[in-house]
Order: structure tokens, then C-alpha cells, then sequence
């Protein structure tokens, strides 16, 4: 009877390292999700109704942080070599395309300049991200 | 011994089913691993070159909408949503306020095919950033598939 018994116990698999695990794994990936994004924190414009950007991956972001310093992706970049960085940020990706995290304290030239850069290096047209209104994050 | 059976059939209901748990902590797990990459989301816009012959062939029938920092002074971020009641843009050279945007746009715009329905934008320097986002979100809200170029000001 008793050894029946234990043996009956024992048949279920113990899942409590497992759920630890997981648990663990989950709490990581939450504190790490805010910092996986590419480039400077941007306070980004917030409006009702943007359009889809497609993911982060393949695109180029182009940041542009309060004090109007060029980022290209994590990168800080001189204004006159944003061009050549740029080319460079292209690299072998088939159909790259640019977008622009502007701050929203910045002036409409500053943004400008960047899209006249931007165009200059050979890009037909960029994306402007913004936050949708009463969404969370950055 | 009998009392004892009676027990281990009892503690084996006794323990909480943590299966539903398990399934619910791995789905999360999973949305977490997948919405890292986070979306973006925006606007597209064009800066036509300075020798493009293609903004000429639509000059005659081009919309341009001139945003001024007189007539719409957003000179820093505008508070809460959408943007300020007293400012007023050029839009076709008629000067409207900009909540009727949507409707004006919708208005010359609509009946065009899809492809043709293009907005030029001739913004002030030195307007806010956010301010300007904020009009294309709100010129865009009126038509869809509406492509947003911008032209130089001076």
C-alpha cells in the first residue's frame, strides 16, 4: 500500500523550478523591454491617428534628441558627416528605409534640415514617428 | 493504515492546480519576447528635390497648405491634444482654422483617385516640431492615402 502510494506521488512531475523559471525569465524581459529600443530616449510628438511604421528592424532611425545632436540608430553623429554615416548605416540592406524620432520640443527647421540630409543622401521619403496620443512608453 | 489512505487521497486534492498559472505566465512570456522589437508609428512624408520636374507637372492642380508662425504661433509644444483653437492655416490660399482642415481637405481632395492625393506643406522654421505633426495627423485624418510633401519657404 505504502509504497503504491509513493509512487503515485511521485508520478506527477514537480513543474515548481519551472514556473520559477519562467517567472524569472518574464520579470527580466519586462525590465529589459524598455531598453531594447534602438537610439537616445526621444520624447516623441504625440498625435491621434499615425500610420503603421512597420517594425524597428530594417528600418534606419534617425533620432533627434532636445538639443538637436543627430543620432543614427545608437549612434551620435556630427551634422557634416550625417551623409556619409548615413551610407554607411545602409550597409547591405535591400530596401532600407529612414525614419525620424524628432523630439517634440525641437523647431520645424531642425527636423527639416535632417529630411533635406536625409534626401540629400539618396532617400525619396522618411517616416516621421510619433507616440499615438494616451499610448504608453517612448 | 485505513485513515492513512484516506489522508493521501485527500492531500493529493488539497494541492492547487497550477497548470492555468503555468499557461498563463508562458503566454505572457511570449507576448513579452515578441513586442520588444516595438512598433513604430508615424507618418510618411516627401521632400521633393530641388530640380524635380514631377512637382511641376502637378503645379496647376498641387494643394498647398501654408502653416505661419503668425497666423498659428505653436512656438512650443503644444499642451494636451490636438493643437491650439486660435491657430489658423493657409490652405489653398484661403485662411481657415485648422480644425476645419479635415473637412477641407476631404472636400478638394476626396474626389480624386487614390494615387493623386498629394498635400504640399510649406511650414515655418520655426514652428514646434510637434505642432507641425500635429496639423499633418490632422490633414491626413480627412482623406486617406494622402501623400505629404514638403516645399521649401523661402
Amino acid at each position: 500500500m505504502r509504497l503504491g502510494e509513493g509512487a503515485k506521488l511521485q508520478a506527477s512531475i514537480n513543474i515548481t523550478p519551472l514556473v520559477d523559471v519562467v517567472l524569472v525569465l518574464l520579470i527580466i524581459f519586462m525590465v529589459m523591454a524598455p531598453q531594447m529600443r534602438k537610439g537616445p530616449d526621444v520624447n516623441l510628438p504625440n498625435t491621434t491617428k499615425p500610420n503603421s511604421q512597420g517594425d524597428e528592424r530594417g528600418r534606419i532611425l534617425v533620432s533627434i534628441d532636445e538639443a538637436g545632436g543627430l543620432w543614427i540608430n545608437d549612434q551620435l553623429v556630427a551634422a557634416e558627416h550625417f551623409g556619409e554615416a548615413l551610407q554607411a548605416a545602409v550597409g547591405a540592406e535591400p530596401d532600407p528605409r529612414v525614419v525620424i524620432r524628432g523630439d517634440a520640443k525641437l523647431k520645424f527647421f531642425q527636423v527639416r534640415e535632417a529630411m533635406l540630409a536625409i534626401e540629400q543622401a539618396g532617400f525619396r521619403g522618411v517616416g516621421l514617428i510619433s507616440r499615438r496620443a494616451g499610448a504608453e512608453g517612448k | 493504515m485505513q485513515f492513512n489512505s484516506n489522508d493521501s487521497g485527500s492531500s493529493l486534492q488539497s494541492e492547487i492546480n497550477i497548470t492555468p498559472l503555468v499557461d498563463v505566465v508562458l503566454v505572457l512570456l511570449i507576448i513579452f519576447m515578441v513586442v520588444v522589437p516595438l512598433l513604430l508609428e508615424g507618418y510618411d512624408v516627401d521632400i521633393p528635390r530641388a530640380s524635380a520636374d514631377t512637382s511641376e507637372q502637378l503645379a496647376e492642380s498641387q494643394l498647398i497648405l501654408s502653416i505661419g508662425s503668425a497666423a498659428c504661433p505653436i512656438l512650443g509644444p503644444p499642451a494636451g491634444e490636438g493643437i491650439p483653437k486660435d491657430c489658423q492655416v493657409t490652405l489653398a490660399d484661403q485662411k481657415i482654422p485648422a480644425a476645419e482642415l479635415p473637412a477641407r481637405v476631404a472636400e478638394i481632395l476626396g474626389g480624386r483617385p487614390a494615387g493623386q492625393r498629394a498635400l504640399f506643406l510649406a511650414v515655418d522654421d520655426r514652428l514646434n516640431y510637434e505642432g507641425v505633426v500635429r496639423i499633418i495627423d490632422l490633414a491626413k485624418s480627412g482623406v486617406e492615402d494622402l501623400k505629404i510633401e514638403f516645399i521649401a519657404t523661402n
